[in-house]
């Protein structure tokens, strides 16, 4: 741990100058690994100086190295009642007994200690979900590629998102939101025809319901049933004029309907809505592409690689980029975002 | 012709039809072991075997699978019914069975029958087939006299391995048609892999390794090489399925495109020193315009756009959009949405494929014969169909539209095959359908004028296969490769609209450039090499 050696040279510093000596033994013979000689000078060390908080939060590290869990929270317990702001015996006590399966109680020493991934996991474990949320990102922040972070939220949003909609089931069950819940999650456990049941009734019910129709859009757009998704993402786009998401699915599929210039319209229209949104720079520069204004899709796609560099977008958008400049006559510059296309792929397969 | 019922079955201007005949059912044998051969074969050919100036139909059949296959693997084809067959079309435009009397009916102990090529590989003036298999192919060599000899030993053909397409061309120009063969995975019965939960499935390709493709250089002795190492094919390992040969870059040289299933399409350019380069990615058609990689089944070339450069169509699986890659100067660009075959196919998925102007109009329209890959597919994807009909798509200034269609049953498609039965001058397709009888459309279209052309090489292979004929704005290039697993007619068929007279120019193999000034619509014309 970071904080280790400042609490050994605390321990030292605050020791009586004649149990200086105990005091190194017992860090020297924990750092040897040699646990019972470390417990036993530590032992000694806070018989001599019970007040010496650092004393007992050491005895409890070595305790609890050597496995003995009881005593150890009692070490850090008591250093705890003699400095109640003593962090490094908070994180000990809050990891301890989150590692036992005392959530709860681990909480209040994780919050003191400000380990905000551990604090997340017990937030979460305790059932304190929309806690643990912050919590957790906090932490992500700082880790944004730990897998046990990114696990852990993930976790906390899903059984939170479940919470929230089994409250809405259970109190509104014939509302509109319901049937669009349900619509939705048949959607994506590929029931189509119950999905569209239940989202058509929602519909019936307010008719102006948001996201309504951009799922009943993914729903058709899913089976290849691109004039029906048009008009539902149409739709949504005219009831919200200022969603940059509906107005990026309806370019989309208007590209695949082969509707090149009002595709390239719609996209552009979402670009202002929300600019640097990748999947719709991404949309744009095909849709661009397919009406041969291949500065302005080139011009996109650089974009698309700017803000990100080694997702399933950044992959296209090179493989797209590299096929333009070819086009454009710049062919060594075309070759490098081939290399980079590759280069992207081999990473991502790699993962 | 008989009509198959009392009511015409149409798709667009295509007529279903069920000569007098052609008694074939295409036996691909599924198991519960769901082994992926089994849903891949259906090669089927167009040719005048006995040059009596009507086209014959030559079917390639599966073979017969144990359920589970046992080692050692015995296909045993000697049964009548896991015969390949050759249908010979009779005066009456009836077929009659001649496959024994052919010497065609050996197929085999140990293959599972793919697809067929065609093309007159020693020159003597009748066309020869080159049949894959899953084991090894076969060479028929047509003594001219309405039957074949076994050629494959004392060729050198018989390759290996999972074969699927394959197409004759003249690569090197030297007057001899070579041969190149796609292979597609490196698997056998006993690797098979159980793939899909609840519902057992054929596993993705990704599931296995792919090979590598085969180029035979014909010596003229009646002999091939494999020059597929130092010609720079084998070096590219796919996954090979549909293959096409056509001059993408004009330079005079024939290369070769091969659709590969879950990965990206191969397009070798010929070098013209005898050697070939991979060069999908540069020239813009090794994957879809968002950088995917999709299911390539066919592969079907024809300039739809009649700008003088030949564009390629890939059909897929549904979900993925055929891929239609317009060639503008040597390279090609991703089609799809604005020719409007990503809303068509959208949910679709097909197989044989070709560009053939089917109303003579003067552009190439588009036909698919469609299925999806997985027989239990409906289980897994509630809004995916594993039988389809087939799709007619009329080309309307580059612009696809589909044909309505009337009664057209959906079927298991798997090969097509082109080209003009009755000599009417409206081009014909007969599909190949798993477990069933194939299709046979017959073309009603009338009204516009056409004009068919047989070519003769001299100096020039024999089929003159690879010379590029024009007439006005349309360009169509000489060879029975395309589509899947299939060789269409080797005739050039143009349609002329309201054109009463064409001149013609052809820019043979040799380098021999040909015009036919004022020459006469409607009518088949044999044109030989000066």
């Amino acid at each position: 741990m970071s904080g280790g050696w400042l609490l050994a040279l605390w321990l030292v510093a605050q020791a009586p100058q004649d149990l200086r000596e105990l005091a190194e033994a017992g860090l020297k013979a924990r750092q040897a690994g040699d646990l019972a000689g470390a417990i036993r000078a530590f032992e000694q060390f806070v018989a001599a100086a019970p007040d010496v908080a650092a004393g007992h939060v050491h005895l409890g590290a070595a305790l609890l190295e050597a496995g003995v869990y009881e005593k150890a929270v009692h070490c850090f317990e008591r250093a705890l009642s003699l400095d109640p702001g003593l962090i490094t015996a908070h994180r000990f006590l809050g990891t301890l007994r989150l590692n036992r399966g005392e959530a709860a109680a681990a909480v209040p020493h994780l919050e003191k200690a400000k380990s905000w991934d551990l604090l997340g996991v017990a937030l979460l474990e305790s059932g304190r979900l929309a806690e643990a949320i912050p919590a957790l990102e906090t932490a992500l922040a700082e880790r944004p590629d730990d897998p046990d972070l990114l696990y852990y939220l993930g976790r906390a949003h899903s059984d939170l998102s479940r919470q929230l909609l089994d409250r809405l089931l259970e109190l509104h069950p014939d509302s509109a939101r319901a049937h669009q819940l349900l619509g939705e999650a048949h959607l994506a456990a590929g029931n189509r025809e119950l999905a569209e049941k239940e989202l058509r009734s929602a519909l019936a019910l307010r008719s102006q319901l948001p996201g309504v129709r951009l799922a009943l859009g993914d729903l058709y757009a899913a089976a290849g049933d691109y004039e029906r998704a048009e008009a539902e993402y149409r739709a949504e786009a005219e009831a919200r004029p200022a969603d940059a998401q509906a107005a990026y699915k309806r370019g989309a599929i208007l590209l695949n309907l082969g509707r090149i210039e009002e595709s390239v319209a719609e996209l552009e229209r979402a670009e202002r809505l929300r600019p640097d949104m990748p999947e719709t720079l991404f949309e744009l520069a095909r849709a661009l592409t397919a009406a041969r204004r291949l500065e302005a899709a080139a011009q996109r796609l650089r974009r698309v690689l700017e803000l990100e560099d080694r997702s399933r977008l950044a992959e296209s958008s090179a493989f797209q980029l590299a096929q333009i400049l070819r086009r454009l006559g710049q062919h060594e510059e075309a070759d490098k975002q081939l290399e980079r296309y590759r280069r992207i792929r081999a990473l991502r397969k790699q993962q | 012709m008989q009509v198959a019922a009392c009511f015409a079955i149409l798709l667009g201007a295509l007529e279903l039809v069920s000569p007098r005949g052609v008694d074939f059912l295409l036996r691909h044998s599924p198991t519960s072991q769901k082994y992926i051969v089994e849903t891949m074969t259906g090669g089927l050919a167009l040719l005048d075997y006995d040059r009596d100036g009507r086209l014959d139909l030559f079917f390639v059949n599966g073979g017969r699978l144990d359920d589970p296959v046992k080692a050692p693997v015995r296909l045993a084809r000697h049964e009548p019914a896991y015969w390949n067959r050759l249908f010979r079309q009779q005066a009456d435009g009836d077929f009659a069975d001649v496959t024994a009397r052919a010497g065609l009916h050996r197929a085999g102990e140990s293959n599972y029958g793919m697809g067929v090529a065609v093309g007159d590989y020693d020159n003597n003036g009748f066309p020869d087939l080159y049949v894959t298999n899953f084991g090894l192919n076969q060479l028929f060599r047509n003594n001219g006299d309405g039957t074949f000899t076994d050629a494959t030993a004392a060729a050198g053909v018989a390759a290996g391995g999972w074969s699927v397409s394959a197409a004759f061309l003249d690569y090197d120009r030297d007057g001899w048609l070579d041969l190149f063969v796609s292979r597609y995975l490196d698997w056998d019965f006993h690797r098979n892999l159980h793939c899909g939960t609840p519902f057992l499935a054929y596993c993705r390709p990704d599931r296995y390794n792919g090979t590598s493709n085969l180029l035979y250089r014909n010596l003229g002795n009646g002999r091939f090489e494999d020059v597929s190492r130092s010609a720079g094919i084998a070096g590219s390992i796919g996954k090979g399925m549909g293959v096409a040969v056509f001059d993408y870059d004009r330079d005079g040289w024939p290369d070769i495109f091969v659709s590969n299933d879950g990965m990206e399409q191969f397009l070798y350019r010929n070098l013209g020193n005898g050697r070939f380069q991979e060069v999908a990615f540069e020239a813009g058609a090794a994957l879809s315009d968002d950088g995917r990689a999709y299911a390539g089944m066919a592969v079907a070339a024809g300039d739809y756009d009649n700008d003088g450069w030949p564009d390629v169509l890939v059909t897929n699986l549904a979900l993925e959009h055929w891929a239609l890659y317009r060639n503008e100067g040597g390279l090609f660009r991703y089609a799809s949405q604005e020719s409007g075959l990503a809303a068509i196919s959208a949910s679709s998925s097909g197989w044989g494929a070709g560009f053939r102007d089917f109303d003579n109009d003067g552009w190439k329209d588009l036909f698919v014969s469609r299925s999806h890959v997985l027989d239990n597919v409906e289980k897994i994807h509630s809004g995916l169909r594993y039988k389809e009909p087939a799709a007619l798509l009329w080309n309307r200034g580059g612009r696809f539209l589909a044909a309505e269609s009337k009664g057209l049953p959906a079927v298991a498609g798997r090969g097509a095959a082109f080209g003009d039965l009755d000599n009417d001058g409206a081009i014909d397709v007969v599909v190949s359908v798993l477990g069933e009888q194939p299709q046979i459309f017959r073309n009603r279209q009338r009204g516009n004028h056409w004009l068919t052309l047989q070519l003769v090489g001299t100096r020039s292979n024999r089929d003159g296969q690879g010379a590029v004929v024009r007439i006005g704005r349309q360009m169509v290039e000489v060879t029975s490769s395309g589509s899947y697993l299939s060789a269409s007619d080797l005739r050039v068929h143009f349609g002329l609209g309201s054109q009463t007279q064409a001149d013609v120019e052809i820019q043979w193999p040799s380098g021999v450039r040909q015009r036919l000034s004022g020459v006469a619509v409607d009518q088949i014309l044999e044109v030989r090499e000066p």
